[in-house]
């Protein structure tokens, strides 16, 4: 589902780059919940933004959900987005002038994808049908961030990305999500969570680990795959 | 930009009306304009040295500086140079030029030479500069006036009388049909056939005088002769100049509120998102136990740098308007001297303003910023899910379409208070284009109205004015009815009065003629003619003025002919029989079956004629001139075309101003659009991450932009009629009282602002277009930590 092959993402000086990822290669099929793992400036960011068409590599090439979208227009990115990616944000990221329903909606509206289950079902399975009609500002943290899993949800995308989703949670509420998160992942799905939180990676399927943007562990978690309930930050 | 246009524009033309009133004062000084002056009722005269004489004999006779007496007489002036037909109605003034006079309203010659002693007697004179300017005429040509007698153009003259060229029949930037020419007063006798006699006098008043006694001591010397004495303010030069520069000034007060409080606006907008922007900086440093006084300097500081280079962005504006108008004043206005002395008082006082309300509209979001506590602005849920404004009450609205398209009017009504300011500003700019524009239009439309009323179905009819009463069945009549290039003539009479009513007291131009003619009479919109009843057929303002309908009565002072010659001023009651629809106040109609009234029977001292077919008025004109007895003629249809032409140089001006108007509706809206940009960063790079294409986000915000656009033309509109309604009541009234002039906004206008408020501000998102497709996505998702 998400191939990558010699990626190099460089900055500044074509003498001096500075690499935000260094010839990284990896497969990641469907199926899987992958924890992507390392400090502040290790690259899982930039990992982040180019398996999610939002950036490019310098060198290398990438093919996501089938398409290869290495030297891909803006317009092209666009639509890899549209159809194939979704995003969980840490900061949620929800359109304030929109209901929670609303905002779930917005998901299948820009994704164009209206054969799935309608946006009030998907609020329901994230356990907030009774919030449809209420506004971002007046819900928790952690019904905002479960409204913006139920709008990556709604896109019907194979393909979930999460950017530190717990950053601004608690911890009983980021377990939620975790566990919320856990549980899209099946056949023709894949959730890939980025983090800082070795906690978190303890529930993974699989931990690819950064640093300095190369791959420096890819593999299941250290002492093996904990349920999100044993988890504990 | 916003409050560089504001202030400059205010400050530039403030400048023109405060330079125009010095240098007309100081005109007026120098040309030793007339504090008083005393005419006598037309066709009287009396002999030189008589009206002087009299005058120093009054009781009031102390204040008394310089007296200038004068003949004042009706002619045609052919002024016609090889390429064109110049052929006007004017007036010959007889002027003593002895020991170096006149002594009073002296001359100001820019092109050509003065008049001296020298010239007395001679057939030499000068033409007043307006008219000259219009025609493009040189000095040292000849004229030829009344009878067929010529002058020689020796130089052109601007007098204060004539700085704005009025007419006894309400024309106004009346140069392109009416003629002054100045001539020696032993000149002006011979030419008018009145040797030794004068009918006009001139005083100027020491200081101090008491002006008003002095005015009713000469009205009551001249009764006799059926005189009109009036005081300079009276003067309708000088009332038009003065209420004019009054009324300019005026109006660029009321333009200055509305654009310094459209940039008043768009300073909150911008202080509001520089202070959201730093909420969370704000809450940390309180947090960390700075001082709100400290915390505020910076955001301040912002505001106080965009006022000052808004203000020093003004000056360049203000000067650059200011030089470029006084250009402009100075071509139409040739004054002896124009003081344009750097205006730095009026420029300071700007500058302070329009520097301290953008601070301290600035001020009250720093102030709200600073007493929110400061958890509040650090928490991050509260930056993502801050406030929705007023889009709770609109959950339940749902427009057509995906929620892309609910998302333009909830983000406007989550930030009401933003929409409304940036809404009010551009309302306030489309308000004052309408206000200021539909002057012009419902100018227009009053010289439309009365053209058609006048024009009636005799367009090329030519108004014939007699030098004194002629028998309507006698050799003038027959000499005009029976010439070849006549087709239709009819004789009439014409007065000037007054007419009382309501406690009012007004102007009255009055034709006598025949109300069953098929060569033209009025139209009326209230009443109808008969012939058999004696009454008064008065216009819509008179009406109103006098509180006069039709049945009603009201007072007419008017001359009367007494068997020996004399004219006295009589009082007549008169039923109103109708009201016609001219914009002229004064324009007063009776059938000449009531000449008796007048003491005028079958007595005419104008007749009205319409060309043979197949004959010009220029061929008519020339041929009446040199009838003795034709004083003037005038074709109906010239007075408003001249005045079309004159327009469109004082247009200039207002599309100095138009111009101003269209930059700060459209920078308000590019502000806000920018601002609306920022703002909403997050949630637009939200959208491009679900792959929403950039011109979808683009749409979104050029659909807020068109129902902010939308709203603000509604409003701009409305309070740009009830504007123009105002300044038309207002300043109006002052200016020109005797013209009724119907607020109006042309389609034109409204198209002009419809396409400003709506199209415009609707597209001025577009010059983001790059801004927008060049976003770092990935950067604008973070929250900045």
């Amino acid at each position: 589902m998400i191939e990558l092959t010699g990626v190099t993402k460089a900055y500044g000086e074509a003498e001096n780059p500075v690499k935000a990822l260094d010839d990284v290669t990896l497969v990641i099929p469907d199926g899987q919940f992958v924890v992507v793992l390392g400090p502040s400036g290790s690259g899982k960011t930039t990992f982040l933004n180019i398996i999610g068409a939002l950036d490019t590599p310098t060198s290398g090439t990438v093919s996501v959900a089938g398409t290869d979208i290495t030297g891909a227009s803006r317009r092209e990115l666009a639509a890899i987005r549209r159809t194939s990616v979704c995003f969980v944000f840490q900061s949620f990221n929800l359109f304030p002038g929109l209901t929670a329903l609303e905002n779930v909606q917005f998901g299948i509206d820009a994704s164009g994808r209206h054969t799935g289950p309608p946006a009030h079902e998907v609020l329901e399975s994230v356990g907030l049908g009774g919030r449809l009609n209420q506004f971002p500002h007046q819900l928790s943290g952690g019904e905002q961030q479960r409204i913006a899993v139920a709008r990556a949800l709604a896109t019907g995308n194979p393909i979930l990305l999460a950017d530190e989703p717990t950053g601004e949670l608690d911890f009983q509420t980021g377990v939620r999500i975790l566990q919320l998160l856990r549980d899209q992942v099946g056949p023709g799905r894949v959730v890939l969570v980025v983090t800082h939180n070795r906690e978190i990676a303890r529930c993974a399927d699989r931990v690819i680990e950064l640093s300095g943007g190369r791959i420096v562990r890819d593999g299941e978690p250290e002492g093996g795959r904990a349920n999100v309930a044993d988890l504990f930050w | 930009m916003v409050i560089a246009l504001g202030t400059g524009s205010y400050a530039g033309l403030s400048s023109v009306t405060e330079w125009r009133r010095t240098s007309t004062d100081d005109a007026y000084a120098q040309l030793r304009m007339f504090d008083l002056r005393v005419e006598l009722a037309d066709g009287t005269t009396v002999a030189t040295s008589e009206l002087e004489s009299k005058a120093r004999s009054m009781p009031s006779a102390g204040g008394i500086e310089l007296a200038s007496e004068r003949l004042v007489t009706e002619i045609q002036v052919d002024a016609s140079t090889a390429d064109e037909t110049i052929v006007v109605p004017g007036l010959l003034y007889g002027i003593d030029l002895l020991n170096g006079g006149p002594d009073v309203n002296r001359f100001y010659v820019p092109e050509g030479r003065v008049l001296t002693e020298a010239d007395r007697g001679d057939d030499v004179a000068l033409l007043e500069y307006n008219f000259t300017r219009y025609y493009e005429l040189l000095p040292g040509n000849q004229v030829t006036i009344s009878g067929g007698q010529t002058l020689m153009d020796v130089g052109h003259a601007m007098t204060p009388e004539y700085f704005f060229v009025t007419t006894e029949r309400g024309g106004f930037l009346a140069e392109a049909n009416f003629a002054a020419v100045f001539t020696s007063l032993e000149t002006a006798q011979e030419m008018s056939d009145k040797p030794g006699r004068v009918n006009d006098l001139l005083i100027t008043t020491k200081p101090g005088a008491d002006v008003e006694a002095m005015r009713e001591d000469l009205t009551r010397l001249f009764a006799e002769y059926g005189a009109e004495v009036i005081t300079r303010a009276e003067d309708p030069a000088y009332r038009l100049n003065d209420s004019d520069i009054k009324g300019d000034q005026q109006i660029y007060e009321i333009f200055a509120v509305l654009i310094v409080g459209g940039a008043v606006g768009a300073a909150f907008n911008l202080s509001t998102r520089i202070v959201d922007a730093q909420r969370r900086e704000i809450g940390i440093a309180m947090a960390m136990g700075l001082p709100p006084g400290r915390i505020a300097v910076r955001p301040m500081l912002v505001g106080a740098q965009v006022a000052l280079l808004g203000v020093v962005l003004g000056l360049g504006v203000g000067y650059v308007i200011g030089n470029s108008l006084i250009s402009l004043a100075k071509e139409l206005m040739p004054l002896p001297e124009w003081k344009t002395d750097f205006q730095f008082d009026l420029f300071a006082s700007v500058a302070i303003i329009g520097f301290l309300l953008p601070l301290i509209a600035t001020a009250w979001p720093v102030w709200r910023a600073v007493r929110v506590p400061p958890i509040e602005t650090i928490r991050p849920a509260y930056r993502s899910g801050r406030g929705g404004g007023l889009a709770p009450m609109l959950r339940w609205l749902h427009l057509p379409g995906n929620t892309m398209q609910q998302a333009p009017l909830r983000n406007i009504v989550r930030a009401p208070r933003r929409s409304l300011v940036t809404g009010l500003g551009i309302a306030a700019a489309l308000a004052a284009l309408v206000a200021f524009v539909g002057m012009i239009d419902s100018f227009i439309t009053t010289i439309d109205r009365g053209d058609s009323e006048i024009l009636g179905d005799s367009p090329d009819r030519i108004e014939v004015s007699l030098a004194g009463f002629f028998p309507v069945a006698g050799g003038l009549a027959n000499q005009i009815e029976g010439s070849p290039l006549i087709g239709a003539a009819e004789p009439g009479l014409s007065f000037a009065g007054r007419m009382v009513g309501n406690g009012t007291e007004i102007d009255a131009q009055i034709d006598l003629l025949n109300l069953e003619s098929e060569i033209w009479r009025p139209s009326l919109i209230d009443g109808s003619f008969d012939r058999s009843k004696p009454g008064i057929y008065i216009s819509e303002l008179a009406s109103r003025d006098l509180a006069a309908a039709v049945g009603s009565t009201v007072e007419l002072q008017h001359p009367r002919l007494q068997a020996d010659g004399s004219v006295t001023i009589v009082s007549s009651h008169l039923t109103v029989l109708g009201v016609h629809p001219h914009p002229f106040r004064f324009a007063t109609y009776m059938d000449i079956n009531q000449a008796s009234i007048f003491g005028t029977p079958g007595l005419m001292n104008r007749m009205s004629v319409v060309p043979a077919e197949g004959v010009s008025d220029s061929d008519v004109k020339r041929a009446l001139i040199s009838l003795p007895g034709v004083a003037s003629m005038e074709s109906v249809g010239d007075i408003a075309a001249a005045i079309r032409d004159l327009l469109d140089e004082f247009v200039v001006v207002l599309r100095v101003v138009e111009v101003a108007m269209l930059l700060i509706a459209l920078l308000i809206a590019f502000n806000a659009a920018s601002i609306n940009i920022d703002e909403r960063t997050r949630e637009h790079a939200t959208m491009f991450a679900f792959g929403v294409p950039v011109g979808t986000v683009m749409r979104m915000t050029m659909v807020e932009n068109l129902i902010l656009g939308i709203g603000a033309t509604i409003a701009g509109v409305v309070g740009g009629w009830f504007l123009l309604r105002l300044i038309i009541s207002t300043r109006v009234e002052d200016t020109m009282p005797d013209i009724y002039i119907k607020p109006y906004v042309s389609e034109t206008t409204l198209l002009v602002t419809l396409f400003l408020g709506v199209v415009c501000v609707t597209f001025a998102p577009l010059l983001m277009w790059r801004k927008l497709s060049k976003m770092d996505v990935p950067g604008s998702l973070k929250v900045v930590e």
